[in-house]
């Protein structure tokens, strides 16, 4: 009954068509990006980089209501700090020898200052529009949008899946892949600048404060689970898409925002199987 | 394939741990380092990878100035210790394959068997002893068809009939003029099919002698 409703609105709003699709395509991608962010241990990379691509969509605000020009664009400018945020980490990393990852607190406490700073100068931005950069709105993807969506998930995901030994060799044995030729450094980039560009492609969608989430943790339930490399992917792919569907269908009939639902679903999942773990682990011990 | 090294000398940051280094191979040749703890013989192989930045001195395989190769297609390495990442999901095929993507093949299936790892082959790598892993790791070098097989201490923490199993490999790759580097702590190990020896000790000396004849370094 719930679905009956759900379908029949599906079926006659496009522009829940346009949110259903969209929320797949980054509930497939997400996960396959968050295993290798979670096994490059570079969790913390996802959530600064979402916050410095955000001080990049509001200085965007900020610009084209001063000046028209094209490359003020808010999800260019998002895209533009995103990847410049990688760049920005890896050189400050160069400055401290056993605190790196100071790097990374420091890119992100510039993002959230820069982009309360420039939400602050672009007077009469309603409260509606900082919500949807914040939480997301995914409500409001445009078939532009959708088109860029596509566009972008096809080029990485072919990408990785060309790349595909090369980076689960990367991530398991640093030494072995640049031994066995593969170009570790550029490799790395790589993979970093794909994240940074995924990132700010997802900021409209789900959010700034939700997307290390909805990256990371469908994989940290799955590898609970993962016996191998593959296993790993495809069960956290899983749990990202049926969280999706749900979060979707509850946030529909409760009439909230979709992205908290998603995550808190994923949560639940999370919290499921770590129980199942420990009753199993326990079990184990008895026999 | 042919090894040279030229007077290779290389320094952490403070200390000085290779002294101007010579010594020349040939294809088939098996080389044996030997040296207490922390005479630099894991320097020298992360030297001859690249994985150490040289700047005096020089090294040449099969001729080839290893500043010039971008991808040593034919160089088999197996680590001392495995720095690799312990807790990430995968399974001994899942590594085999990256090194070697025809499963069904039968060279794949004759290293797999060489290397006794059919009954761990769909283990996760979390769930192994470290000398199943250390086997998981020669066959990964051996899958690479290696024309250079450095090994750093492979018999570290490997039960004695794979460790003379290791022996006979090695022996058979001598025999298809493979070149074997091998850092070992057992001075026997592998004696009969040694024909040089580098030995380094305390003070940054060491010396290149063949195995039956006279000590050929400078
Ligand atoms: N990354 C490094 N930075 C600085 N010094 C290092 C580094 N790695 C090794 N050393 C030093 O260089 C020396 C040689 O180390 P190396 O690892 O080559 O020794 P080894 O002969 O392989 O010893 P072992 O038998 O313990 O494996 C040691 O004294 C060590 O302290
Ligand atoms: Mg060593």
């Amino acid at each position: 009954m719930y679905l009956a409703s759900f379908f029949r609105a599906l079926l006659t709003y496009d522009f829940i068509q346009y949110a259903l699709v969209a929320g797949i395509i980054v509930g497939f991608l997400a996960p396959i990006i968050g295993t290798i962010v979670v096994i490059r241990r570079l969790s913390f990379i996802a959530d600064t980089l979402s916050h410095f691509s955000l001080a990049g969509v509001c200085i965007g605000v900020f610009l084209s209501k001063l000046i028209n020009w094209k490359v003020f664009d808010p999800l260019f400018m998002g895209i533009v700090f995103s990847v410049a945020g990688t760049f920005l980490i890896e050189r400050l990393r160069g400055f401290y020898k056993n605190y790196k990852e100071l790097s990374m607190p420091i890119v992100m406490s510039a993002g959230i200052a820069l982009s309360g700073l420039f939400i602050s100068l672009s007077n009469n931005i309603d409260s509606k529009f900082t919500s949807s950069l914040l939480y997301g709105s995914i409500y409001s993807v445009s078939v532009g949008n959708l088109i860029t969506i596509v566009i972008i998930a096809a080029v990485v995901i072919t990408f990785l899946s060309l790349m595909y030994k090369k980076i689960v060799t990367l991530c398991f044995d640093e030494v072995y892949a640049s031994v066995s030729g593969i170009n570790v450094k550029l490799l790395q980039l790589a993979i970093t600048v794909i994240l940074a560009l995924v990132i700010s492609l997802f900021i409209d969608i789900v959010g700034v404060l939700l997307i290390a989430s909805l990256m990371i943790i469908p994989v940290a339930s799955a590898i609970l689970l993962g016996d191998s490399f593959k296993n790993t992917l495809v069960c956290a792919v899983a749990f990202s898409e049926v969280s999706l569907l749900l979060g979707f269908i509850i946030s529909f009939h409760a009439n909230v925002t979709t992205g908290p639902v998603i995550i808190l679903i994923n949560i639940f999942i999370l919290i499921v199987i770590m129980i199942f773990k420990r009753i199993r682990t326990n079990v184990k011990k008895e026999k | 394939m042919r090894v040279n090294v030229n007077n290779l000398t290389f320094a952490y940051t403070q200390k000085l741990v290779l002294n101007n280094v010579s010594f020349s191979l040939k294809s088939g040749d098996f080389l044996t380092i030997h040296g207490k703890n922390g005479t630099g013989k894991t320097t020298l192989i992360r030297c001859f990878l690249k994985l150490l930045r040289v700047e005096n001195g020089m090294i040449f395989l099969d001729d080839v100035d290893i500043n010039k190769i971008r991808k040593f297609s034919n160089v088999g390495y197996v680590p001392q210790k495995n720095d690799f990442n312990y807790e990430f999901p995968i399974t001994v095929s899942e590594i085999l394959s990256c090194a070697y993507p025809r499963k069904r093949d039968a060279f794949f299936t004759q290293i797999v068997n060489s290397m006794d790892l059919n009954t761990i082959y769909n283990e996760n790598i979390n769930n192994l002893s470290g000398g199943q892993i250390q086997r998981v790791f020669i066959a990964r070098a051996l899958l690479s068809k290696p024309k250079l097989l450095i090994l750093d201490e492979p018999t570290v923490g490997v039960d004695i009939d794979n460790v003379n199993a290791l022996h006979d490999i090695l022996k058979k790759l001598k025999e298809q003029s493979i070149t074997i580097i091998l850092v070992s702590h057992d001075m026997d190990y592998c004696s009969d099919i040694t024909d040089y020896y580098l030995n380094f000790n305390e003070l940054g000396e060491y010396e290149f002698e063949k195995v039956g004849g006279e000590d050929v370094s400078s």
